[in-house]
């Protein structure tokens, strides 16, 4: 038997070779073929997968992201804006408070915008890139980094853990499991609190929970979330992405050839093989790679990235800093397995040649429309008038006849001061002749606030037609005269 | 147990796209139930509503299951094995 190889990761240099060169059996390759004609169950059992701590320039971006996006997520709903929750979805209210924006169920218009340049955001950088977003800033595989962390400071190096899932119970592993499943639920706890924390007021919220009087729902959805983070980064881990995700599935129809993806370089690397440190490839008759597996070991789906592009791969990039290190221990170049392009791998391009095809139709399209409705959002929200008017006429009498000759219609009217002062409103009628409000004309609003008024409107009876007429309100603020809002109705003449 | 995660899974996020909608046209304290209002807070209905909706889906999910058995599994056919499913 030729030498093994002995090359490891700087992190496991002082593990033992022998304990390195152990792998575990690959979870996608069965070696029991069922026969042709008969029906298989489309699932096989899961292999428990352990993946290998990786350390390199991706891991670190993913680290990075890790701490921003969670900052983000746990330190929102502890900002102040105005004298209360900065970013704060008040469904008991019905109102979103984002900053200085307060946002109200008739403003979903803005909801559907954002979700639309979400979903666009995510086409670009997948035609880019690949699946960014899997593979750095997806909250499942955050939470997963996470529940890792603590796993291995917990249990150990890969090795040790797969060694203490095959003992047997003892008072060491109970400890361990123990310990590391208490402190997996405390984070799945803070994660469950945070996230009711943007829809009940934080503060409040943990003033109840200090004091035991937290609601009834509040306490569950508190629990169900947290249940949910635990099963999800603790134990389901790359099922989710596997099985459960429905952008895992499509993701691939925003590739072209074109797209950078993770990719093993097949006519570099083959014939795989072990040797010794050091050995040029060519004077053994031998591609790169040296079969060490590492890059299969790191994977947190536990694919082996030299068979292909899979859908499996969330693109963590974890196989290339894996790939990297050993390239290093041998003396040989980098980037066996790299970021490149489909082309790139054909063609034998350069990083120069690859970026060079980034801009390409397809990405011009996605970043042009993204582009267009993230203008007309900013466009949008700055001209936006913080007051809107809804005006419904009376069902229950069509026109009556009053006092001194006038016909009148009865309104219902809903006047909505979405800004943040309390305001006086003005209100105006016309649109035919002699109209009036019978009724008051003058309102003064509490910030984000509905009132709701009876509205009579008075016209005299030879003014206009019969039948339907055509007529306007008009609703303004005292204090400015830009906000203002011109509603369209009808006075309906016997 | 893979049977009873394609039922419950879909349905949870169709179920979480249904809440959103229904309650964004829709404030609860307006609803009626059997011609009276409902009389729960917001956060009461919006949870109850939301399992309401599991419920709805996940009973569609399971139909859709229950009908895409194989014509094996229907007839319980003795020599053909299914090893996912026992």
């Amino acid at each position: 038997m030729t030498e093994q190889v002995t090359t490891k990761p700087a992190d496991l240099a002082s593990v033992p070779d022998a304990q390195v060169v152990k792998f575990m059996p690959r979870a996608e390759k069965s070696s029991d073929k069922p026969a042709e004609d008969e029906e298989v169950s489309l699932y096989e059992v899961r292999k428990k997968i352990h993946p290998r701590a990786v350390t390199g320039m991706f891991a670190n971006m993913r680290w990075t992201f890790v701490f921003l996006t969670q900052a983000l997520y746990y330190g929102l709903p502890w900002l102040q804006w105005n004298g209360r929750q900065a970013v704060l979805f008040d469904l008991v209210q019905r109102k979103f408070y984002i900053f200085g924006l307060v946002l109200w169920p008739q403003d979903v218009f803005y909801l559907a915008v954002i979700l639309i340049i979400s979903a666009f955001s995510l086409f670009l950088f997948t035609t880019v890139a690949g699946r960014l977003w899997c593979g750095y800033t997806c909250p499942q595989t955050v939470y997963t980094e996470i529940f890792m962390w603590v796993e291995q400071k917990i249990e150990g190096s890969r090795n040790q853990r797969i060694k203490l899932d095959g003992e047997p119970m003892s008072v060491r592993k109970f400890g361990l499991k123990a310990a590391k499943f208490s402190i997996w639920g405390a984070i799945a706890f803070w994660t469950g609190f945070t996230f009711v924390g943007y829809f009940t007021p934080i503060h409040v919220l943990g003033h109840e929970f200090f004091t035991w009087t937290l609601g009834p729902w509040e306490t569950f959805w508190v629990f169900f979330y947290g249940l949910f983070t635990y099963m999800f980064a603790g134990h389901l881990r790359e099922q989710v992405c596997l099985h459960m995700c429905p952008y895992a599935r499509f993701q691939g129809v925003m590739f072209d050839p074109d797209t950078l993806v993770i990719t093993y370089d097949v006519e570099r690397g083959e014939p795989r093989g072990a040797r010794k440190k050091g050995v040029e490839p060519a004077s053994i008759g031998k591609g790169s790679c040296v079969d060490c597996e590492i890059c299969v070991q790191v994977c947190p789906t536990g694919i082996d990235i030299r068979d292909g592009l899979q859908y499996q791969c969330i693109g963590c990039a974890a196989c290339i800093d894996a790939c990297d290190q050993v390239m290093d221990k041998m003396g040989y170049p980098r980037g066996l397995i790299r970021y490149s392009t489909e082309h790139a791998v054909k063609e034998h391009w350069g990083r120069k040649e690859v970026l060079g095809h980034i801009i390409r139709p397809r990405v011009l399209l996605y970043a042009a429309l993204l582009g267009i409705i993230v203008a007309g959002l900013g466009w949008s929200l700055l001209t936006r008038v913080p007051l809107m008017v809804n005006i419904i006429r009376d069902r229950a009498t069509l026109a009556r006849e009053v006092e001194g000759g006038n016909v009148e219609n009865v309104f219902r009217l809903q006047i909505m001061n979405t800004a943040e002062q309390r305001r006086k409103f003005v209100m105006t009628v016309g649109g035919m002749d002699g109209v009036s409000i019978a009724t008051t004309t003058r309102f003064e609003i509490d910030p984000a606030t509905t009132a709701t008024e009876v509205l009579r409107v008075q016209a005299p009876a030879d003014s206009g037609h019969r039948g339907s007429n055509p007529i306007y309100f008009e609703v303004r603020a005292e204090d400015n005269q830009d906000v203002f809002v011109h509603e369209k109705a009808v006075f309906i003449q016997p | 147990m893979q049977k009873l995660m394609s039922i419950l899974w879909p349905s949870f996020l169709v179920a979480g796209i249904a809440e959103g909608i229904f309650f964004t046209l829709v404030d609860p304290q307006e609803l009626l139930l059997f011609g009276e209002p409902v009389h729960l807070s917001r956060m009461a209905i919006y949870s109850l509503g939301f399992f309401a909706f599991w419920l709805i889906c996940g009973a569609s999910s399971l139909v859709t299951c229950y009908l895409r058995n194989t014509s094996d599994e229907v007839n319980h056919h003795p020599t053909h094995g299914h090893p996912g499913h026992a």
